[in-house]
């Protein structure tokens, strides 16, 4: 499916945004302005930008856990000050300051987060099956690791998203590890697509680094679901240029990764790969790329700002009793 | 003696013991690389067959764990957080505390199930949650929490030795806490099942727990000359030891429980429950509890006030003393 220029254009502009939310974020771990713990993304911002550019309001999207899913939330259109917000403990946050790092925008069907790592697999099953009964199209976009891919419910929810023809896209982002341990050892074969075979579900094999071919297989993959043609399984390889988690050692098994590893990663960073895509093709200028940079730090300016602005959400235990259980 | 911190002392103990019997075994996940310091270096020392890491899949984790026991071997399971043993929920909870019993009594289930646990890190309910009540409330099970660096190695040793299963998480918020430990080598053990008097006092028993062992160390240290508080610390939650308690109220006849779980169906409720139809007589006040409010444990900057902590614990003590 190729994409249009103005398809590009977008994608482009979502990477810059992604790219500059996340060093946002990394610094304001490392100046103690986040609560709790921040998973940097950098590296592997592509996957994310082109699984969530071109979805609908009403579809369902499961963000990756990495970059606290701030890559796929604001590609859906999801204001990120009130994420911000909430990672920072304050009143105005999407979950009102109590959630630390969960997010939740029901209006833009991005329901939950959980710090289980493979809980998306259980719901994303009832989104789907929701929006087969009502038939009007709606896909849900399913976006975590290679290594959620452990857990037995993301089998069971390929089982039976596949048995029923749901319309979900299992969309894997393969950084190819998981806090220490690596893919290789931990998945028995080279692509984790490779278990979308046992279920005879369609797969796409993709280059995570390069947005412009995720976007291509994800439209492939959306339109496919929208127009009941059941599930797909996407597998975006991509990288992880830090540390897991911002103060975790960076170990691939119980040793440092290697600089040559480093060295070869930064090689494909996917920021430059989509620049020198964009002006070869003469998409965007160079003044243009530099207006969209200037944006996206005047973006973020604003959030940090609602954020750090706000006030800290302190209600008392009453309050919160309250908020258990609905009307 | 000397001082190590808490995590170190587990660490002891996983080193003795996997020193002493080959079939005591670590699986857990980046366990080798250590995600949280007690597996640190173990790998080096006993190789990957014996520090053995899985993917994310905490089903087939514990089923790694339940079923070497079956075969013989004394596995530890870690969980990393204690919410993660919740995704294996009925293999760790209900087949394990049923596999003995109900198969008649006719073959242990050694193993031992640890994890990382409780608040102080703003993470919210999933990272913060405490997992000692529920897996208590399970039959079959044994669960323990140690509270200081002694008490850590010489729990886990025995937890490692015992031949049933045995919950026992670690407090994340007592981590790097430092107090005296017998030399290297000097095999001693801290049994299950024994409380221990952390403060002797008069006026006032209360019953804490690992973090929440410290907040009332600390109450009582400042109520000293005011009223004398005798904090005990549990230790072990299954099997219980109620004789300890029931002492200690012989001469105080007041008791606080405090409990960082949830205030509804707890262990904090358990004891309450017990000491009105075993020591009513004893008791001078309504036993008091401080515990977790009914609601999932919130993140940010609510968990201080929202968890327990020294203000509602001294509240208590006061409430339980007018
Ligand atoms: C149920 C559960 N087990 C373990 C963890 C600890 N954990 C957090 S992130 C992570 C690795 C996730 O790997 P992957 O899915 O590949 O995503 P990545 O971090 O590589 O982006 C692990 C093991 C968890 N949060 N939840
Ligand atoms: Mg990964």
């Amino acid at each position: 499916m190729a994409l249009t220029s103005d398809q590009m254009v977008l994608l482009y502009r979502n990477m810059v945004r992604a790219d500059q939310f996340n060093k946002m974020m990394y610094r304001r771990m490392m100046q103690g302005k986040l609560i709790g713990f921040y998973h940097p993304a950098e590296g592997a911002i592509a996957p994310g930008v082109g699984a969530s550019t071109f979805l609908n309001q009403d579809d369902n999207l499961s963000p990756h856990h990495r970059g606290h899913g701030i890559t796929h939330m604001l590609c859906k259109g999801i204001d990120i000050k009130y994420y911000l917000a909430e990672h920072t403990g304050k009143e105005t946050g999407c979950c009102k300051g109590r959630s630390a790092f969960h997010f939740s925008f029901p209006e833009h069907k991005v329901y939950m987060m959980s710090g289980f790592i493979g809980y998306n697999f259980a719901p994303v099953v009832g989104w789907g099956f929701a929006a087969k009964r009502r038939a009007q199209g709606q896909v849900v976009m399913n976006c975590s690791g290679d290594g959620s891919y452990g857990q037995g419910r993301a089998h069971e929810a390929m089982l039976m998203s596949q048995n029923w023809q749901l319309p979900v896209i299992f969309f894997c982002e393969n950084n190819g590890m998981s806090i220490f341990s690596t893919a290789q050892e931990m998945h028995p074969q080279e692509n984790i697509a490779s278990l979308a075979d046992g279920f005879g579900m369609p797969s796409i094999i993709v280059d995570g680094q390069d947005v412009f071919a995720v976007a291509e297989a994800s439209l492939q993959a959306i339109e496919r679901a929208r127009t009941g043609g059941g599930p797909t399984f996407i597998e975006a390889k991509t990288l992880r240029f830090n540390e897991h988690d911002i103060g975790t050692p960076d170990l691939s098994g119980w040793e440092e990764r290697s600089a040559e590893e480093h060295e070869a990663m930064r090689k494909r960073e996917p920021i430059r790969i989509a620049t020198e895509r964009v002006l070869g093709d003469s998409l965007l200028t160079q003044n243009e790329i530099d207006q969209i940079i200037e944006d996206a730090l005047a973006e973020i300016e604003a959030v940090e700002q609602f954020a750090d602005e706000s006030p800290i959400a302190r209600p008392p235990v009453e309050e919160l009793m309250a908020g258990v259980f609905a009307d | 003696m000397r001082e190590i911190t808490f995590i170190d002392a587990i660490r002891e103990a996983y080193e003795e013991e996997m020193r002493r019997d080959n079939s005591v075994f670590i699986v857990g996940q980046d366990v080798r690389g250590a995600i949280f310091p007690h597996t640190k270096g173990l790998v080096e020392e006993f190789g990957p067959e014996r520090i053995v890491d899985t993917p994310i899949a905490e089903s087939g984790m514990y089923g790694v764990a339940f079923g070497a026991a079956q075969e013989g071997m004394r596995p530890v399971c870690d969980f990393m957080f204690g919410g993660f043993s919740y995704v294996t929920f009925s293999e760790c909870s209900v087949t394990t505390g049923q596999y003995h019993f109900l198969h008649g009594s006719q073959h242990p289930l050694p193993l031992v199930i640890t994890a990382g646990v409780g608040t102080g890190q703003r993470l919210a309910n999933d990272h913060a949650m405490s997992i000692h009540g529920t897996f208590a409330h399970h039959p079959g099970i044994k669960v323990a929490m140690p509270s200081t660096p002694y008490d850590a190695k010489g729990m886990f040793k025995s937890a490692i030795r015992d031949n049933n299963p045995v919950v026992i998480p670690w407090h994340m918020g007592i981590m790097m806490l430092k107090g005296e430990v017998p030399e290297l080598g000097d095999d001693y053990v801290v049994p299950l099942g024994v409380a221990d008097i952390k403060r002797e006092g008069s006026d006032v028993t209360v019953l804490a727990n690992s973090l929440q062992l410290q907040h009332a160390l600390t109450v009582a240290e400042k109520l000293a000359g005011e009223l004398s508080v005798e904090v005990i610390d549990p230790r072990s939650f299954v099997p219980f030891d109620m004789d300890t308690l029931l002492t200690s109220l012989e001469k105080t006849n007041r008791l606080v429980v405090v409990d960082e779980d949830w205030e509804s169906g707890g262990f904090a409720a358990t004891v309450s429950a017990r000491v009105m139809e075993q020591g009513f007589d004893l008791l001078d006040a309504p036993v008091t509890r401080v515990t977790l409010p009914n609601m999932p444990v919130p993140g940010g900057y609510m968990e201080e006030y929202v968890a327990p902590n020294p203000e509602r614990i001294e509240a208590a003590i006061r409430a339980v003393c007018a």
